[in-house]
């Protein structure tokens, strides 16, 4: 009954190899003292161990893919999810390496708790199973709350992380409620137990009434409207290297849940949640796109940018069919790169040391900084969706997915939103290539910020080389999922 | 309808008079482990102690309720007056009801239930609430300190507590207090188990706040710590409760240790001593310790009282329960699973 | 008897802890009563002042305490969370054998990691 076997949590392998790193670097943290070079050894091993963890997920074996019996699934779904994951924590971690560091982020407990974080995104993308589901969003939550009042001497950063950790708390609240209200209904945990349960029968209300608490709770996760309240204060407040790690990493594991939660567990019934997509959607791409006019925080600005994306996301999630989950992953795999590349160049917004992110400290950075400025052009054209960068590729089978379902008029709005979002995009250019400062930015530039802002840059400008192969990729990807289930 | 309410009043009637069995000795009990602990700590420093009320000063305990009784119950301006009062009676209350499931012989046992040691756990850790509320209720700086410190105590040494207990469960599989009992039939704990005997009577010391854990009440600091405002009868419903808890912790470690009701050897003439009598003298061999360890020792620093709970108690009773379970399952020595 | 009906016979357990809790309510209620009717009451301004040495305290009591008060609390809530843990455990130990054995060293090996952090971190400390 109790027998113990190997190849029941192999699967897992990359996670359970990722949290050993993880308290091994506890021992170390706690061994190694508060010094800048503890805490970089604690990133560097942490950013070895998450390279390692890329090998592991990559070999694994799709078609063995169920763990700890059938919570955990790593289908190539969640194989294409994580790289992604783990690409984008590891380009947040590496920009953290620099000696004249933010002191307060130059603490050993920062690159553990992201690691920590890390385990919890990659257990949500592998949940097939409402406790692991819960379990994983818990286990990204914790340690990202910390990190976002990670600056104990800021005001605004222990506000950050205290807004962002109580309507967390709420989201989880309702996540769980949703939770056991579907459970109480289908009798079981297992997201194909559900989706056999809930099969060819009418459903009562109180399951339906549980699904779309789940649904909020998750989209409280990925911010999308009108659960997107934190978003701009946290992205704020926060320390920017910690805004940068929010802005690309946990939203694809929120994203990836939430495409396995409705199609896996909730298929069936997708009429039902797809008008509770929809509405998110829409919400977001209008307050996202319209909300960002108005910023004058570069950060605050990525916050609604980040928004508006997530809507244009859900279009491919609401539209409920292979090539919808298809879009979804073409739409993050650009939105990693682009969140990469953008925050590389944000870091580096500093004058005289402190740091400066009013949009304005932009201006006449094709003077100051030229490759800067035209590397920052190419991310801002890409997330306007100007072809032929990765934003567009995102976007266009996003888009065309929702059009084959039938979703003609939530296209038209996302196409709109696009058109409106490309505006404030624009006018960071036209601050760079047309108006002149007289007092420039520093103009050091670390090594991992170069490598992280090429690498991004590459990806992007090379997407429509790659795009068959990715299509390829999130198709079988998209079928293991939906199909297979 | 008659017969149905008639057999339960007849069984209401029952209970009640079991428990009142055990209420009033009990009280008894407090009372003169009062004038023991100024008796015997005279003796030990060369005092005679109160001798003066009655031969051998017997009477004392109640001349003491009487003039507590008698006293004016002072409220405090700025106290909750509500929260106020209500502390010395949930204390005393849940030193009190403790006493449920304790057998005090095969049988002997209020409420025979599957889960006593959660239960005795779980009332033993409730305490700290009538503590918290006295500190906080009385608005003055003392009872509020007091209160803190007793809180933080009170907390530091349950875990470890927790864990003693989970090395004797190890060795029982079953909750029940009965069953617990049981299992020493052919040795106590005490002995397989010494350290953690050792551990466990150290840490009762400091859950119940008595020397040389008593710095919750550290007259030279704190005046008497959490109850400083207190006076009359529920100044006296601490006491009580407080004394209460003393012989329920002797009692608790006279199930978990020294084999409940149960004679040292099972040989005449120690077996033909009723079981109750074995629990009681027990118990008050374990009372005299904790009289025997005030009149001795000197009373702990808060920081060294902090250190011993987590430093040294946690880890080694931790350590101690995979050193219990891993040498059981090792040996094949684990008790068996009961059905249901 | 209790086989087909097993909430009765629960309740039947739990009974006389009710009534025990009964009892003791009303006995410290009776006592607390009987001291208020029977000692004088007379209160006055000086004898409803908190204890202090001899002068009136200078502000509210209640106010800001040492924040390691705060931490034991924390502490204890994961710990005893791990007793609670145990408690199953260490009972069923027989049934559950080798791999139930492992399991629970594997989650205390887990906290232990995080005690010696704790440890190492300072927040033991009482100097």
């Amino acid at each position: 009954m109790f027998a113990f076997q190997m190849a029941d949590i192999m699967p897992a392998l990359p996670e359970i190899f990722l949290a050993g790193i993880a308290l091994v670097l506890v021992l170390v943290a706690a061994y190694g003292g508060e010094t800048p070079r503890s805490a970089r050894r604690v990133t560097r091993i942490a950013m070895g161990g998450i390279l390692i963890t890329l090998a592991l997920v990559v070999n694994g074996d799709p078609l063995a893919s169920r763990a700890f019996g059938g919570m955990f699934s790593a289908d190539s779904f969640a194989i294409y999810m994580k790289v992604l994951v783990l690409l984008g924590t590891f380009a947040a971690l590496g920009m953290s390496l620099r000696s004249d560091g933010d002191s307060d982020i130059n603490k050993p407990e920062y690159s553990l708790l992201v690691l920590l974080a890390l385990v919890g995104m990659m257990l949500m993308i592998s949940a097939d199973n409402l406790m692991a589901l819960y379990m994983g969003v818990e286990l990204q939550s914790l340690p990202l709350y910390v990190v976002a009042a990670m600056r104990t001497n800021s005001l605004r950063s222990s506000e950050a992380g205290l807004k962002y950790f109580l309507l967390g708390a709420l989201s989880s609240g309702m996540l769980l409620y949703g939770a056991s209200l579907v459970y109480g209904v289908a009798g079981t945990t297992d997201f194909a137990g559900i989706a056999e349960a809930i099969s060819g029968r009418d459903m009562p209300t109180v399951f339906i009434i549980g699904m779309v608490f789940m649904i909020s709770g998750l989209a409280f996760k990925v911010s999308a409207a009108p659960f997107h309240m934190w978003t701009p204060d946290v992205y704020e407040g926060s320390p920017t290297l910690v805004t940068a790690l929010f802005a690309i990493a946990p939203k694809v594991a929120a994203i990836s849940l939430l495409l396995r939660l409705s199609y896996g567990a909730f298929g069936s019934i997708a009429d039902q949640w797809q008008q509770v997509l929809i509405a998110l959607s829409v919400g977001s791409m209008v307050i996202g796109a319209l909300g960002a006019i108005m910023q004058t925080d570069i950060k605050r600005m990525m916050a609604y940018s980040s928004i508006a994306h997530m809507g244009y996301a859900l279009a491919g999630l609401a539209a409920g069919t292979v090539a919808g989950v298809t879009g979804v992953m073409i739409y993050m795999t650009g939105y990693v790169f682009m969140g990469a590349g953008t925050f590389a160049i944000i870091l580096l917004m500093r004058r005289d040391g402190a740091e400066a992110t009013r949009i304005t400290d932009l201006q006449g950075l094709s003077r100051t900084h030229p490759l800067l400025a035209l590397g920052l052009l190419v991310m801002m054209f890409s997330m306007a969706g100007i072809p032929p960068l990765a934003g567009f590729f995102g976007k266009w089978y996003v888009f065309l997915a929702a059009v084959e379902a039938g979703l003609v008029p939530l296209a038209v709005i996302g196409v709109v939103m696009s058109v409106i979002g490309a505006f404030y995009y624009l006018r960071i250019i036209r601050l760079m290539y047309f108006e002149d400062t007289d007092s420039p930015l520093d103009s050091k530039i670390p090594m991992a910020n170069r490598v992280v802002l090429g690498a991004s840059l590459a990806v992007i400008l090379l997407f429509f080389a790659g795009i068959a192969g990715l299509l390829a990729a999130a198709d079988s990807a998209a079928v293991a999922l939906i199909v297979l289930g | 309808m008659d017969l149905i309410m008639n057999s339960y009043v007849i069984e209401l009637a029952w209970i009640v008079g079991k428990i009142m069995l055990v209420v009033g000795p009990l009280l008894i009990a407090v009372a003169y482990l009062t004038l023991a602990e100024r008796r015997v700590i005279g003796f030990m420093q060369l005092r005679k102690g109160p001798n003066v009320v009655g031969p051998f000063g017997m009477f004392q305990p109640f001349a003491d309720a009487l003039k507590l009784m008698a006293k004016e119950t002072i409220l405090p301006a700025g106290a909750n007056k509500v929260v106020f009062m209500f502390a010395p009676m949930l204390t005393f209350i849940l030193a009190l009801v403790a006493w449920a499931v304790i057998p005090f012989g095969e049988g002997l046992v209020i409420a025979d239930i599957n889960v006593g040691i959660l239960y005795l756990f779980a009332i033993s850790s409730l305490g700290v609430y009538g503590v918290i509320m006295a500190g906080w209720a009385s608005n003055s700086k003392y009872a509020f300190l007091g209160a803190l410190r007793s809180a933080a105590q009170m907390v530091s040494y349950e875990v470890s507590m927790g864990l003693v207990i989970i090395n004797v469960l190890i060795c029982v599989g079953s909750l029940n207090l009965t069953a617990i009992v049981e299992a020493q039939r052919g040795m106590w704990f005490a002995l397989p188990l010494l350290p953690m005997f050792i551990v466990f009577f150290i840490s009762t010391l400091a859950e119940t706040n008595r020397a040389p854990f008593d710095l919750p009440e550290g007259e030279s600091e704190l005046v008497a710590g959490y109850f400083v405002e207190y006076s009359s009868m529920s100044f006296a419903l601490f006491f009580l409760g407080e004394y209460a808890n003393m012989i329920l912790m002797s009692g608790m470690t006279t199930v978990l240790f020294l084999g409940g009701w149960l004679p040292p050897f099972d040989i005449w003439p120690l077996n033909i001593v009723p079981g109750p009598l074995w629990f009681i003298l027990k118990v008050m061999l374990l009372l005299f310790v904790f009289l025997w360890v005030r009149a001795t020792t000197p009373r702990y620093r808060y920081d060294q009282l902090m250190r011993l709970g987590w430093k040294i108690f946690l880890p080694f009773s931790l350590i101690w329960v995979v050193l219990t379970s891993g040498f059981l399952l090792w040996t094949d020595n684990l008790p068996a699973v009961m059905a249901g | 008897m209790g086989v087909e009906n097993p909430v009765p016979e629960l309740l039947h357990e739990y009974l006389p802890i009710a009534v025990f809790f009964a009892i003791a309510v009303g006995l410290a209620i009776a006592m607390v009563s009987a001291s208020l009717l029977l000692g004088n009451q007379r209160p006055d301004d000086e004898k409803m002042t908190a204890y202090e040495c001899g002068f009136d305290a200078f502000d509210d009591s209640r106010r800001q305490f040492d924040v390691r008060f705060y931490l034991v609390a924390i502490l204890f809530i994961i710990f005893d969370l791990e007793v609670a843990f145990l408690f199953p455990w260490a009972v069923s130990l027989g049934g559950i054998g080798v791999f139930g054995f492992w399991s629970m060293m594997l989650f205390l090996a887990v906290l232990t990691i995080g005690f010696v952090y704790e440890w190492k971190k300072g927040a033991l400390e009482w100097e």
